[in-house]
C-alpha cells in the first residue's frame, strides 16, 4: 500500500508539474472600448482591417465598435460614426479618414471628450490633427517597385519607355507612391523616359481605358507603373487586348491583395508588387489603445505598418520576398 | 517484430481478450499506441511552424522529419536487441523513459531558442517511441491467451490513428491559430522578434510537455507493477537472418522491389502530410489555423478510405487495386502542381485516399510466398521507413527552388514507382503462391 501511495504521489506530482508547465493564467483586465471607422466595405482591404481588429479585440478582451462609410469619399458617415462612438464611451478610435482635412473638427471634438484618435491607412492634414498615424510608408512602397522596375528593365535590355497610371491629383497616397517610384527608378519628374502619366483614381475600368489610350499614342511602352492593383488589373486587360508581349513589359504595382497575388503576381503578369498590411494597422491600433488605457502608454507620431516587395521573378541586387510569402500575408480572399 | 501463432475463429471467440490481472497494463499500453501516433503527426505540423518561427527555408525545416524518422530507422535494431536481452517490459520502460526525456528536452530548446536543440529533442523522443513501439507490439501479444493475440494487437493498434488525429487536432487548436502572424513580424524590432519567437515556441512546448507527462505517468504505473505474462512471444533473433535467408530474399524480385515500393510509399505519405499545411498556406492562401484542419481532413480520409479499401480488397486483386490507387495518387499530385487554388489543395488531401491501402498491400505482396523467410523479410519492409526521413528533404528542396506547388512532383514520382511495382507484380509470375501474411501483426503502420 505504501508503495502504491508513493507511486500515486509521484504520479500526481508528475501530472501537476506537467499541467503547471503546460498551463497559463488569465488575469482580470481593465475594460477597454475601441472604435474602428473604415471608408467602405466594397474593397476587401477594409474588410480585412475590420476582421483583424475584431480578432485582436477578442484576444485582448477589448470591446470593439465598428462603422464604415459608403464610399472612399463619404465624409458625413464618418463624422456621424465619430460622434456616436464618443457617445458610446469609446476610449480610443481608429479612423481611416475619407478626407484628410474635412474631419478635423469632428476629430478635435472627440479628443476634447478624452478620446484617443489614431489615423489608420490615410494620414490627416495636418498629421498632428490626430494623436498618432499608423500607415504604410507609401513613398517607400513606390521606391521598392521603382528599384525593381529599373533592374528588371536593365536585365531585359530594355530602353525604358515608362507609363505611370496614377491616382488623383492632390491625394497624398498616390503622390507619395509616384514620387517613390521615380526615386527608386533613378529618374526625376519630366525625365524623357516617362512617355505618359495618367490619372485612374485607382479604378480598374478607368485604368483599362487610360492604358488603351496610352498604347494608342505610345505602342512602345515597356515599363508600366500602377498606383494600386485594381489599376494594374485594368492595365493588364488593355495590354492583353492590344496583344502586347508581356515578357517584354515590366509591370509593377502596390497593394498586396490576395486575388492579384494569385492571378497577377504568381503567373508573372505583374512582375512585382509592394504589399501593404491593413492587418498590421488594425492589430497595432487596437493594441495601442488597449495599452494606453491599461498601461498608460500614449501612442504618438507615425508608425510604419510595413511594406514588402513581392515577386515571382526576383532580380539581382533588389531584395524581394517570394510569392509564397505574398500569398500567406496578403489581404482579402 | 514478433509473429503470432495461427489460431482458429473458435479459439478467438472463446479466449479472453486480456488476462484479468493485466487489464490496467493493457490500457496503459493502448495509451502508448495512441501516444506515438500523436507525436508522429504533431511532428507534421512542426515543419511549417519552425519555418515561420525561425524564418528558414523549407529544406531546413524538413530536417524535423529527418530527425524524427531517422531516429525510428536507427533505433529499430537496438530496440529489438533490448527486447531480446532484457525483455519486453524493460523495452517498454526504456522507450517510455527516452520518449519522455525527449519531450522534456523541449524545455531547454525553447529557452535557448535553438532549432538544433529541437531537432535533438525530436530525435530522442522518436528514439524512445521507436523502442516503445518495437517492445509494445509483442508485449501486447503476450498479455493474454495466444488465441486472442491477433485481436488484442489489432485493438491496440487501432488507437494509433486515434492518437494521430489527436496530434493534428492539438496542433490545429493549440499551436497554429495562436502563432505570431507573419506580416506583423515585418515591422518588429529585434527584441520584439525574439519575444514573438519565445511566445510561439511556448505554444510548441506545451503539447510536448503534456505528452511527456503522460509518458512519465505510464512509466511509473508500469514500472511498479509486477506482471506475470500468460504467454511469452518469441523474441526476434537477430542472427536468424543468416546469409541463406538474405540471399533468398535478395534473389526474390517481388520482395526486393517490394522493399523499394514500401520505401517510396512511406516517403510519399510523409511528404504529403508534412507539406499539406505549407501547401494550404503558400498556394491556396488559407490561414495557418485553417491549414491545420486540411491536414486533419487528410487523416480522416485516410482512416475512412482504409475501411473502403479493405472491402474492395475482397473483390479486386490487391496488386490491381494498388495500381489504380497509385495512379489516382499520381493524378492528385499533378493536379496539386498545376491547379494552384483550393482544387489543388483538395487534390493534396485526396492523396491520402490513395495512400490508405498501400502499406498493408505492399507488405502482403512483398512477403507472399516467402515461407519461413517472411519473418526476417518483414524487418526490411519496416526499415523502409527510411523513406520518411530522406525524401521529404528532396520535396523541400524542390519547394525552395521551384515553388511550394512544384514540390508535389516528389510524392508524384514516389507513387508512380509504387504503381510500377504493382504492374511488375501483375505481370510477373511468383515462384511460390503461398498466401500473403497479415500485415497488421507485428508491423506498425506508417
Amino acid at each position: 500500500m505504501v508503495r502504491r501511495g508513493r507511486v500515486h504521489t509521484l504520479l500526481a506530482a508528475t501530472l501537476v508539474a506537467g499541467a503547471a508547465l503546460a498551463g497559463c493564467t488569465q488575469e482580470d483586465q481593465e475594460p477597454v472600448t475601441v472604435g474602428l471607422i473604415t471608408k467602405q466595405e466594397e474593397n476587401p482591404y477594409w474588410v480585412e482591417m475590420r476582421e483583424v481588429a475584431q480578432d485582436t479585440a477578442a484576444d485582448l478582451d477589448v470591446e470593439l465598435l465598428t462603422a464604415t462609410g459608403e464610399s472612399d469619399t463619404d465624409v458625413a458617415s464618418q463624422e456621424r460614426a465619430l460622434e456616436e462612438m464618443v457617445a458610446e464611451g469609446a476610449d480610443g478610435i481608429l479612423i481611416a479618414p475619407t478626407d484628410a482635412e474635412a474631419l478635423s473638427a469632428a476629430i478635435t471634438r472627440a479628443q476634447e471628450a478624452g478620446v484617443l484618435v489614431i489615423a489608420v491607412d490615410t494620414p490627416t492634414d495636418p498629421p498632428e490633427a490626430v494623436d498618432a498615424t499608423f500607415a504604410t510608408d507609401n513613398e517607400r512602397a513606390g521606391e521598392l517597385i521603382g528599384r525593381y522596375a529599373a533592374a528588371k528593365a536593365a536585365e531585359l535590355g530594355l530602353e525604358p519607355r515608362i507609363a505611370t497610371l496614377d491616382l488623383t491629383p492632390g491625394v497624398s497616397t498616390g503622390e507619395q507612391r509616384h514620387a517613390g517610384f521615380l526615386s527608386g527608378f533613378g529618374i526625376e519628374e519630366g525625365d524623357a523616359a516617362i512617355v505618359a502619366s495618367v490619372d485612374t483614381e485607382g479604378d480598374r475600368d478607368k485604368a483599362a481605358v487610360a492604358m488603351t489610350q496610352v498604347l494608342a499614342e505610345h505602342p512602345d511602352v515597356n515599363v508600366v507603373y500602377t498606383v494600386n492593383e485594381p489599376a494594374a488589373l485594368g492595365a493588364l486587360a488593355a495590354l492583353e487586348d492590344a496583344g502586347a508581349d508581356m515578357d517584354q513589359i515590366v509591370m509593377v504595382s502596390v497593394d498586396g491583395g490576395c486575388r492579384t497575388m494569385r492571378e497577377g503576381v504568381r503567373p508573372g503578369l505583374i512582375d512585382a508588387t509592394a504589399s501593404q498590411y491593413p492587418q498590421n494597422m488594425a492589430r497595432e491600433g487596437v493594441e495601442a489603445i488597449a495599452d494606453a488605457v491599461r498601461e498608460g502608454d500614449q501612442p504618438t507620431g507615425y508608425l510604419d505598418t510595413g511594406t514588402e516587395l513581392i515577386s515571382d521573378d526576383p532580380v539581382e541586387g533588389v531584395e524581394s520576398r517570394r510569392v509564397e510569402f505574398g500569398v500567406r500575408t496578403c489581404w482579402g480572399s | 517484430m514478433a509473429t503470432v501463432p495461427a489460431e482458429t475463429d473458435a479459439d478467438q471467440r472463446s479466449a479472453p481478450l486480456v488476462a484479468q490481472h493485466l487489464r490496467v497494463p493493457f490500457i496503459l499500453l493502448v495509451l502508448c499506441f495512441a501516444a506515438w501516433g500523436m507525436a508522429a503527426n504533431l511532428t507534421d505540423i512542426l515543419v511549417g511552424v519552425f519555418r515561420g518561427i525561425f524564418s528558414m527555408s523549407n529544406f531546413q525545416s524538413s530536417l524535423v522529419q529527418f530527425a524524427y524518422y531517422g531516429a525510428y530507422f536507427l533505433l529499430a535494431i537496438p530496440a529489438a536487441f533490448i527486447n531480446s536481452r532484457f525483455g519486453f517490459k524493460a523495452g517498454v520502460l526504456v522507450g517510455l523513459g527516452l520518449a519522455a526525456l525527449g519531450g522534456f528536452l523541449f524545455i531547454p530548446a525553447s529557452q535557448l531558442l535553438a532549432y538544433n536543440m529541437f531537432l535533438l529533442a525530436l530525435f530522442v523522443l522518436a528514439a524512445g517511441l521507436s523502442i516503445l513501439e518495437t517492445s509494445a507490439n509483442p508485449f501486447v501479444i503476450a498479455m493474454g491467451d495466444e488465441a486472442s493475440s491477433t485481436q488484442r494487437l489489432n485493438l491496440a493498434q487501432s488507437f494509433n490513428p486515434v492518437g494521430a488525429n489527436l496530434g493534428v487536432l492539438m496542433g490545429a487548436v493549440l499551436i497554429l491559430p495562436n502563432l505570431t502572424p507573419e506580416e506583423s513580424k515585418t515591422i518588429m524590432s529585434e527584441a520584439e522578434l525574439v519575444a514573438s519567437q519565445e511566445a510561439d515556441l511556448l505554444l510548441v512546448l506545451r503539447p510536448y510537455l503534456v505528452i511527456a507527462a503522460i509518458l512519465v505517468a505510464i512509466w511509473l504505473l508500469i514500472a511498479f507493477r509486477k506482471m506475470q505474462l500468460p504467454s511469452q512471444p518469441e523474441a526476434v533473433d537477430l542472427t536468424e537472418g543468416g546469409g541463406g535467408t538474405l540471399a533468398r530474399l535478395w534473389a526474390n524480385r517481388h520482395y526486393r522491389y517490394g522493399v523499394l515500393a514500401q520505401f517510396f510509399n512511406v516517403a510519399a505519405q510523409t511528404c504529403t502530410w508534412t507539406f499539406t499545411i505549407l501547401y494550404a498556406q503558400d498556394v491556396a492562401g488559407t490561414s495557418s489555423a485553417a491549414a491545420g484542419w486540411w491536414l486533419q481532413a487528410s487523416l480522416l480520409i485516410f482512416l475512412v478510405s482504409r475501411f473502403v479499401m479493405t472491402w474492395l480488397l475482397g473483390i479486386v486483386r490487391p496488386a490491381l487495386l494498388l495500381l489504380v490507387m497509385a495512379l489516382f495518387g499520381v493524378a492528385c499530385c499533378l493536379t496539386s502542381m498545376f491547379v494552384l487554388n483550393v482544387v489543388g489543395l483538395i487534390a493534396v488531401v485526396a492523396i491520402s485516399a490513395a495512400l490508405s491501402l498501400m502499406f498493408p498491400t505492399i507488405y502482403g505482396l512483398a512477403l507472399q510466398g516467402l515461407g519461413p523467410d517472411a519473418k526476417f523479410g518483414s524487418a526490411g519492409l519496416v526499415m523502409a521507413i527510411l523513406g520518411g526521413a530522406l525524401v521529404p528533404m528532396i520535396h523541400a528542396a524542390v519547394m525552395d527552388s521551384a515553388g511550394s506547388a512544384a514540390g508535389y512532383v516528389v510524392p508524384g514520382v514516389c507513387l508512380a514507382l509504387v504503381a510500377a511495382y504493382a504492374v511488375f507484380d501483375l505481370r510477373t509470375d511468383r515462384p511460390d503462391a503461398a498466401p500473403a501474411p497479415a500485415p497488421e501483426v507485428g508491423a506498425q503502420e506508417w
